[in-house]
């Protein structure tokens, strides 16, 4: 191999990957959250909401499912302020990452809830359980520990899709990978080490959240 | 053998040595061009880019087109012969004009130190600059008030790397991927300034007149039409045309048509 490493400029510039490292994970992990929270109400709307509701929500799902994630964050930062509505790029990259990854959870939440047996929801009604009880413990929480393992790598998926944010200026990692390339001519290093952190980060992710189902789902099972 | 003796060679050598001086000066002064010799051949040989828009470009027809291209063209008018334009490229321009090979070069050729010693340049007739561009509304007067603002730029250009060396410390820099990107943030108001060149400024006036104007100059560079030293007279009459140009307005009516903005002020450095 004739290639020469020149890991210098990118060690120098330790502090502005770290930072960059930070906003990603601080985007992804609100984006996760809220977007968590869109799905749940979605798929309840979905599944046993007003008719009227259900078609917003699908239109939603499709538009966001079927159309490109780089054209919806360029629509949140560049399109919206023609309408009133000006965010910076923080917070319009952590927008489109909250709309995008709801709409995906919302279907593989409702998938969850459709495999929930009908009898289940009769018990619960029949032991005096009121609805919103029904929905919480008997069809979300088994819905939920069904479709972890779905859920959880679409997280991680956003994690990794999150580097388009670079493009509305955003300072993620990605972000500050390409000012450092640019600056320094040392694309191969600090994509070499961006590609660590990120692989870093998922791990980090992927055991967080294997911690989270053995604390929140671990009752019981029939075997 | 004593030293007046040397110093008197010494001094004949000089002597030999300016006569020879003088005499391959006057050589080349009669090999050179003049405006008569330019009309008795009944056209002028102009070298330029056609890879260089809006400046030098090729149009549908396959012929050389642009603003250099008018330029040249008004320039043979102004001699009263006709325009021969010779396609040249960045690195072969002076060596097609130092070899005879075209009368003159209507190159975008920016005027520097390093080739005004190889070539004679005529006063600018053309300028880039990469400037500041924003808002109307937004102040800057002078590189440290682009604190109070936000400024947008294309990742690692020109642009970039100019405006990083004036923004004083804790600028809000934003960058993007490109040009376009940068224009479609200073459109959507996601910045109040981006850096940006002049005719990139021409496209944004087309698309949204009257809204922004330019606060700074970061770097400019004018261009001048080169012809070979020592042709006094014929860079008198590219002169003569490039003042003429500039007083009726027909220089800056060329330059808005092509480059889309405002001529810049043009000083020869």
């Amino acid at each position: 191999m004739t290639y020469t490493f020149r890991f210098g400029p990118v060690l120098e510039s330790y502090r502005e990957l770290l930072a960059g490292a930070w906003l990603t994970i601080q985007l992804s992990a609100g984006a996760m959250l809220l977007g968590l929270v869109v799905a749940i109400i979605c798929a309840w709307i979905k599944t046993s909401g007003p008719k009227s509701l259900r078609l917003i929500v699908n239109g939603y799902i499709e538009i966001i499912r079927n159309t490109p994630f780089l054209v919806q964050i360029f629509f949140i930062f560049f399109g919206l302020p023609t309408l009133g509505l000006r965010l910076s790029p923080n917070a319009a990259a952590l927008l489109a990452m909250v709309v995008n990854v709801g709409a995906y959870a919302t279907e593989i939440i409702r998938a969850g809830i459709e495999s929930i047996h009908r009898g289940q929801v009769e018990a619960g009604l029949a032991l005096g359980l009121k609805p919103l009880q029904v929905f919480r413990y008997v069809i979300l929480k088994p819905a939920l520990r069904t479709v972890y393992p779905a859920l959880t790598s679409q997280f991680i998926l956003l994690m990794l899709t999150s580097s388009v944010v670079s493009a509305i200026s955003a300072d993620d990692l990605t972000s500050i990978a390409n000012n450092i390339q640019s600056l320094t001519f040392t694309s191969f290093e600090v994509y070499l080490v961006v590609t660590l952190m990120y692989l870093v980060m998922s791990l980090a992710f992927s055991g967080l959240f294997s911690m989270i189902y053995r604390m929140t789902f671990s009752y019981p099972d029939r075997r | 053998m004593n030293w007046s003796s040397h110093l008197g060679k010494f001094r004949r050598a000089l002597a030999l040595g300016a006569v020879l001086a003088v005499s391959v000066g006057a050589t080349m002064a009669a090999k050179a061009q003049t405006v008569d010799e330019i009309k008795k051949k009944g056209q002028v040989t102009v070298g330029m880019l056609v890879d260089f828009p809006p400046f030098g470009i090729t149009n549908l027809e396959g012929q050389p087109d642009g603003f250099d291209a008018d330029i040249a063209k008004a320039l043979a008018k102004h001699l009263g012969v006709k325009a021969n334009i010779v396609p040249v490229t960045g690195p072969n321009r002076i060596p097609f004009l130092l070899t005879g090979k075209v009368d003159m070069l209507v190159a975008s050729l920016a005027i520097t130190p390093e080739r005004a010693k190889q070539v004679a340049f005529s006063d600018p007739y053309a300028g880039i600059r990469i400037v500041v561009y924003g808002k109307k509304s937004a102040v800057v007067k002078e590189p440290s008030d682009l604190k109070t603002v936000t400024v947008g730029v294309a990742r690692a250009s020109t642009q970039d790397v100019s405006l990083t060396a004036i923004a004083p410390e804790g600028t809000q820099i934003r960058r993007f991927d490109d040009d376009a990107s940068a224009v479609q943030a200073l459109l959507s108001g996601q910045v109040d300034v981006i850096g940006a060149a002049t005719p990139v400024v021409g496209e944004i006036e087309k698309v949204a007149p009257g809204q922004f104007d330019t606060k700074l100059t970061l770097r400019e560079q004018v261009h001048g039409i080169a012809l070979r030293p020592g042709q006094d007279e014929l860079l008198k009459a590219v002169n003569d045309f490039v003042a003429e140009q500039q007083k009726s307005g027909a220089l800056a009516a060329t330059y808005k048509k092509w480059v889309g903005a405002d001529l810049p002020e043009m000083k020869k450095p």
